[in-house]
């Protein structure tokens, strides 16, 4: 019996030690000295801590693990990295406000300079400089400069206050292979174009396009643009009333969609990433995605799957044409209180430039920063699609703002193609 | 002789009017061993029969290398481990803290005993949602919120009310002529109790551990918001989490051979100990 | 000996009330007075919260997204409620009627519980409602239902039902043991009684089993209730991406509107409202158990 006891006391001990001992866990370096030259200095101790939106266990994770292994190997400075995954969106912000030691961050672009803002540090200063794998330019002329202006735009106050990496733009990807074999020789540019071509992948035997409720609301968002452009779309999300009267043409040429059978028969039903596997599995030709789709879908498609990507075509003429897309990447972030800013700036540059940058995108079928980079085969066109762009959307063209406009989207885009709303019926639903 | 024969009939009348219900519970457990068996032949299979609907030809042949991926390459040996961790401390710390409070609410009139009771039995009823914004904030301000022992203090304090509330109707049916002995011997009560009292109650212990073992290794709302970093998930969010980045790797057999690694430990203890998990559950809920 | 008596009860009780005070306690009360002002963040001090009165509960209520929230959860108690009880209390009576193989189906109607819903749920959106091969449009085509077969079980009309059907099902089991306790410790002589007096069996259950299992009865409806309440993992995997009319509950949309987890670019958070959910959510468990207390208070057999 004592013995028993006994060894209930040590569980009782080493549970008081786990908890005790949490606490302790962030203990801070040594701050660094300021001023320090970015690179060829001797080698630093100091650990720049930082809270990564993947896990350990993504691609994109691996490559950031190795990078900051050869990162240590070559500067001496410890990337001590926090696997977050997505659940960084929740946790966070927290640990800013407790004052946690976190050093660096990445996220979506728009979610770290939207959300975010107020605990980012301006970084003008640190890109203009010149670093070891910048060819002696500054590294705001060697990485894609689109996006460069993007993260400067969105930034607080107007200032670059993130770098982004892993580009994306949002376009339609499509199976070359049917195309092909239903004999369309031009990607659509137009309506008429796209229903065209609708009508001869049906008639090879395939579904024209899908969608699931992952991607609803982009498709609407990006249909009501082609129509009304960006602003008055906008607009309609910021009052919160989906009212113009265009929502009832949108029904119009969804409901033809699904009448005439252009719309995968799931569609209605699919739930992420349902729709996706049907493109993979070689039954649907198009599906308005990202250029992340590749990657996503790389296990469940055959290894030489023919990928070919285009702008949404023109709808209106009121509205926005193939010029308009959206696009954006991941970025990094700084907290304005770290204290080693300088050295995650510097594993920022390791990360975005040169062959880490290279190495990121070849394992996730991903897109470089570097400006003069050549994209993978997948997504050759997509690059076209992006130096065409002159107009950029936000994400979803706004639709996902709201959560309630998102759900009211889903709801009735589901019900519109599978034929239990009619135009009328939808944009009166959609006005509610 | 005669008797045995109409014994026999009136069996088979009885049969007969069970039939129904035979036939009722019998398409049930079909299509629960349908739906586990399909998680099973999921998790031999790859990406691409999963989403076609091949999975019964097994065009590609069996796929066992799905479960060396799952452990290794997603990383449910680390949730794994994790929630072993959780469930196993959890649960002696949890017998450790509710069986002496249980005992004296049981044993000793004082003031406010009835009170506790019911206080402890009103924990039972208040939602996950009323306690996990102010822990998630003052665990915030206390730096804890990335680490495992956040977790297990979370899983002790959650699973105490339970299981005193449980064992304290336990030790009510005890018979309290073993401390009037141990008290004779002069025997303190303390001592009676972890002496005398506890190794009686070991059923009840016993029973109570292994409902706490199910609900701690299935916990999914505490550790989704508290769990902060990959390398403190348990099983039930570490699943999630898979299924959320597939986005990024696409692997459904991996995750199906994931799902049943996961499950395992439950339905092989569920195999062995059905009937006193069924009891657990029985006499948990009935003085509810 | 009552000294020694006193200080036993204090060091015995004293850790089970430091947690349920830390854990239990202190965090309802501050969410009951956090539901009164208006917070952005959860982690937000004391001091950035601006008193709001009732505001939270009128936003939420002029909130759609909500709206749908309370409409779900409460046809999911009522609708779900009265399936799973009927349901189990059917198996309960079936099991405990004299089967063969009593333990067996006991122990595979319990199964789904101890199974993580996450890992039942994938299982059913990718297999049992799967339109192209799924289980359930399988089971149709082969009985010739192939309009019923074409059914899109998880689009906008069907979603809901189709996730109810799938969390009841796993919580068949354990309501079916809870009835099984009750119906056991029914004395077998008032069966017996009732028989020779020639009740059939729809009659004995009606006179006999039913009345004597109020007080289980409530039992079932207070654990139904608090389990539904927490109804959350199911709508994330039935949704997983962001919040849908159809599938979103009362917790799933808390922790949207607490913890910003959703797909979408920008979240606005509002800590204040989701702590205003915790109370309505309290509040419908305290009124549904007063209320079966007080329907089965007199009439509660002891058994």
């Amino acid at each position: 019996m004592k013995k028993k006891l006994c060894s209930l006391m040590a569980i009782v001990l080493i549970c008081a030690m786990a908890l005790g001992g949490c606490g302790g866990a962030a203990q801070s370096s040594a701050p660094a000295a300021s001023g320090e030259a970015p690179a060829g200095d001797a080698k630093s101790d100091v650990t720049v801590t930082y809270y990564s939106m993947w896990n350990e266990t993504e691609p994109q994770g691996q490559t950031i693990a190795e990078a900051a292994e050869a990162f240590k190997e070559k500067t001496g400075i410890t990337v001590d990295i926090n696997w977050q995954g997505r659940d960084i969106r929740k946790t966070l912000q927290p640990a800013l406000d407790a004052g946690q030691e976190v050093d660096l961050f990445d996220e979506d672009l728009e979610r770290v300079n939207g959300t975010w803002g107020k605990y980012l540090l301006n970084v003008e200063d640190l890109a203009a400089k010149s670093y070891d794998t910048t060819d002696g330019k500054p590294l705001t002329d060697v990485i894609n400069k689109k996006l460069v202006d993007l993260a400067r735009s969105l930034g607080p106050d107007g200032k670059l206050s993130t770098i982004p990496y892993q580009p994306s733009t949002f376009l339609v990807m499509y199976n070359k292979d049917i195309f092909k074999t239903a004999g369309i020789t031009a990607v659509p540019k137009t309506w008429e174009e796209w229903l065209d071509a609708c009508a001869k992948i049906k008639a090879a035997g395939k579904t024209p396009i899908t969608v699931d409720d992952a991607y609803m609301a982009s498709l609407f968002g990006y249909h009501m643009a082609r129509l009304i452009g960006k602003d008055k779309t906008l607009a309609m999300v910021e009052n919160k009333k989906i009212d113009d009267p265009a929502v009832q043409t949108f029904g119009e040429q969804w409901k033809e969609m699904y009448d005439k059978g252009y719309i995968s028969k799931n569609a209605a039903g699919n739930i992420y990433p349902a729709g996706q596997q049907e493109v993979a599995s070689g039954d649907v030709a198009m599906y308005l995605n990202g250029t992340w789709l590749p990657n996503e879908i790389k296990n469940s498609a055959p290894a030489d799957f023919n990928w070919g990507t285009f702008a949404y075509p023109a709808v209106g003429k009121d509205g926005d044409g193939p010029e308009a897309n959206q696009y954006g990447a991941q970025c990094f972030g700084i907290n304005k209180d770290s204290k080693h800013a300088e050295e995650a700036f510097q594993f920022i540059v390791f990360m975005t430039t040169g062959e880490w940058d290279n190495k990121l995108a070849a394992e996730s079928i991903g897109v470089p920063m570097a400006n003069d980079a050549t994209w993978p085969t997948q997504l050759a066109d997509a690059k076209a699609v992006l130096d065409a762009t002159t107009t950029r959307y936000p994400w979803a063209v706004g639709m996902e703002n709201d959560a309630d406009i998102n759900a009211k989207i889903k709801t009735n885009f589901a019900l519109l193609v599978s034929g239990k709303l009619d135009a009328k019926g939808f944009a009166d639903a959609m006005k509610k | 002789m005669a008797n045995k024969k109409i014994r026999q009939k009136t069996n088979w009348k009885k049969e007969l009017a069970l039939a129904p219900g035979y036939l009722i519970v019998g398409i049930w457990v079909v299509f629960t061993f349908v739906l586990i068996g399909w998680i099973i032949l999921a998790s031999f299979s790859t990406t691409r029969e999963i989403f076609d609907g091949n999975l019964f030809k097994f065009a590609t042949g069996l796929h066992p290398e799905n479960y060396v991926k799952a452990w290794k390459t997603h990383k449910v040996s680390s949730y794994f481990m994790n929630s072993l961790v959780y469930t196993l401390i959890s649960c002696t710390v949890v017998i450790i803290v509710a069986a002496p409070a249980a005992y004296v609410l049981s044993r000793f009139k004082f003031r406010g005993n009835g009170f506790l009771q019911n206080l402890f039995a009103t924990a039972l009823g208040i939602p996950a949602i009323m306690i996990i914004m102010p822990l998630f904030a003052l665990f915030s301000q206390m730096h804890v919120n990335q680490s495992r022992g956040l977790l297990i203090f979370l899983y002790i304090a959650i699973n105490v009310p339970f299981t005193v509330f449980f064992l304290n109707t336990f030790f009510h049916n005890l018979s309290v002529t073993f401390e009037e002995a141990a008290a004779i011997d002069g025997c303190s009560p303390m001592k009676t109790f972890w002496m005398i009292m506890l190794p009686l109650a070991q059923p009840g212990i016993i029973t109570v551990t292994i409902f706490n073992f199910i609900t701690i290794w299935n916990e999914y709302f505490i550790s989704l918001i508290f769990a902060n970093t990959a390398k403190t998930r348990p099983v039930a969010v570490g699943l999630y989490s898979m299924i959320q980045s597939m986005r990024y790797t696409g692997d459904w057999g991996g995750m199906f051979a994931a799902v049943v690694i996961v499950f395992l430990p439950t339905f092989i203890l569920y195999i062995f100990l059905s009937e006193k998990i069924i009891a657990s559950v029985t006499g948990g809920a009935i003085k509810g | 000996m009552k000294t020694k008596n006193k200080s036993m009860i204090v060091i015995f009780l004293a850790p089970a009330i430091f947690l349920y005070t830390m854990v239990f306690l202190y965090p309802t009360i501050r969410t009951v007075i956090m539901s009164f002002f208006k917070v952005e963040g959860v982690t937000d001090a004391v001091s950035a919260w601006k008193f709001n009165g009732l505001g939270n509960f009128r936003t939420l209520f002029h909130t759609p997204l909500f709206m749908s929230a309370l409409q779900n959860i409460s046809l999911i108690w009522l609708v779900g409620g009265v399936g799973v009880m009927l349901v189990s209390l059917l198996f309960g009576v079936i099991l405990t009627s004299g089967v063969h193989g009593k333990s067996f189906f006991r122990s595979v109607i319990y199964l789904p519980n101890v199974i993580s819903a996450v890992a039942m749920g994938t299982m059913w959106i990718n297999y049992v409602y799967n339109p192209n091969f799924g289980l359930l449009s399988s089971i149709l085509k082969t009985l010739g239902f192939s309009e019923a077969a074409a059914t899109q079980w998880t689009g906008p009309e069907m979603v809901f039902w189709s996730m109810l059907v799938a969390y009841c099902f796993g919580m068949v089991g354990y309501h079916m043991l809870i009835w099984m306790s009750g119906i056991e410790r029914i004395p077998v002589d008032f069966y017996e009684a009732a028989t020779i007096e020639g009740a059939n069996v729809f009659q004995r259950f009606s006179k006999i089993t039913l009345p004597l299992l109020k007080g289980v009865c409530r039992t079932n409806i207070v654990l139904w209730t608090v389990s539904t309440m927490a109804f959350f993992v199911w709508s994330q995997l039935f949704s997983p991406v962001n919040l849908s009319a159809s599938t979103v509950t009362p917790m799933s949309y808390m922790y949207e509107l607490v913890f910003g987890a959703s797909n979408s670019a920008i979240t606005v958070r509002d800590s204040g409202a989701g702590a205003a959910i915790g109370v309505i959510l309290t509040i419908v468990v305290v009124i549904v158990f007063l209320f079966t207390q007080l329907i089965v208070r007199h009439d509660d057999v002891e058994l």
